[in-house]
């Protein structure tokens, strides 16, 4: 009977603050560029440290930020990250956020 | 008058970092700058408070179905919750903070300040309005801490110290010597 209880009580407990925290995610959304996703993805994603930033996102802010040049991610290189890089600030350019 | 009993020894004769010893790592960690400080202080302190609150009624609910040995568990999944709800908070509302804070933010969840307190609570046998200042008493107590040593530590920024003193030494040497100094309160208030 206890076990049945005891897991009923933290099912109960875990779904009710899911729910709670589910719906401040929602009300407390925080608007990101969407570049930074995109270039994000595009990076090998490994975190490396080559670029001198603490991983792949941060290089990413940096480069939206215009801080950072695109050439500076040295595992990416052989599969042309830094084009697809160049191409999606190309293609965003003239779009304000 | 109990009431306010809790409150002040939460407070001073009692305050969790500089006599329970509890919830050490943020004190030296996030108390190189001022500001900072002051920000973990009062996101502990709600956090404490508000999962005072709530551990209060589930620590009934649990005594009343005799399920007393899951306290640790539901207490851990009140607290890691409202972390997160400050979390998402701070990240809309203060960034700045928000980075300033980094990981030290997420760890509140397993700060032992917090779970300290409300486990005390719960064996204190206080009531509802009595768990609910000695939180906040306890969260204020840790604000207090954190923002004395920060304030001492950004001074202490600007002296000209022995080598090997500087840095993490100096701060371990201030933290001691601002316990003793809150031993002073020691016996003040009797529980």
């Amino acid at each position: 009977m206890e076990v049945i209880y005891s897991t009923l009580l933290l099912a109960v407990l875990g779904f009710g603050f899911g729910a709670f925290l589910a719906y401040s995610a929602q009300k407390f959304k925080v608007e990101e560029d969407p570049r930074v996703k995109m270039i994000t993805e595009v990076l090998p994603g490994i975190n490396c440290g080559a670029c001198g930033f603490a991983g792949c996102e941060a290089y990413a802010k940096a480069i939206v930020k215009g801080q950072a040049e695109t050439n500076r991610c040295l595992p990416g290189r052989p599969q042309g990250v830094e084009e697809k890089i160049k191409k999606i600030l190309e293609e965003y350019k003239n779009v304000s956020f | 008058m109990k009431v306010f009993l809790l409150f002040f020894s939460a407070i001073f004769v009692n305050n969790f970092v500089l006599a329970r010893f509890l919830g050490i790592c943020p004190f030296l960690g996030v108390s190189k700058r001022l500001e900072t400080a002051t920000g973990m202080g009062i996101a502990v302190t709600f956090v404490m408070t508000v999962s005072a609150a709530i551990s209060w009624f589930l620590d009934k609910l649990l005594i009343s179905t005799g399920l007393e040995f899951l306290r640790t568990i539901v207490f851990i999944l009140v607290i890691a919750s409202f972390v997160q709800f400050v979390e998402l908070f701070l990240k809309k509302t203060s960034p700045d903070l928000y980075e300033a804070l980094g990981i030290f933010l997420p760890l509140i969840t397993t700060n032992c300040a917090i779970l300290g307190m409300v486990l005390l609570n719960s064996l204190m046998k206080l009531n509802f309005v009595e768990a609910v200042f000695h939180a906040l008493g306890s969260g204020l107590g840790f604000a207090l801490a954190l923002v004395i040593f920060a304030g001492i530590r950004e001074k202490m920024d600007l002296y000209d110290l022995p080598e090997p003193f500087k840095g993490t030494a100096i701060a371990l040497i201030t933290a001691g010597l601002l316990s003793l100094a809150f031993m002073g309160f020691q016996g003040m208030v009797k529980l």
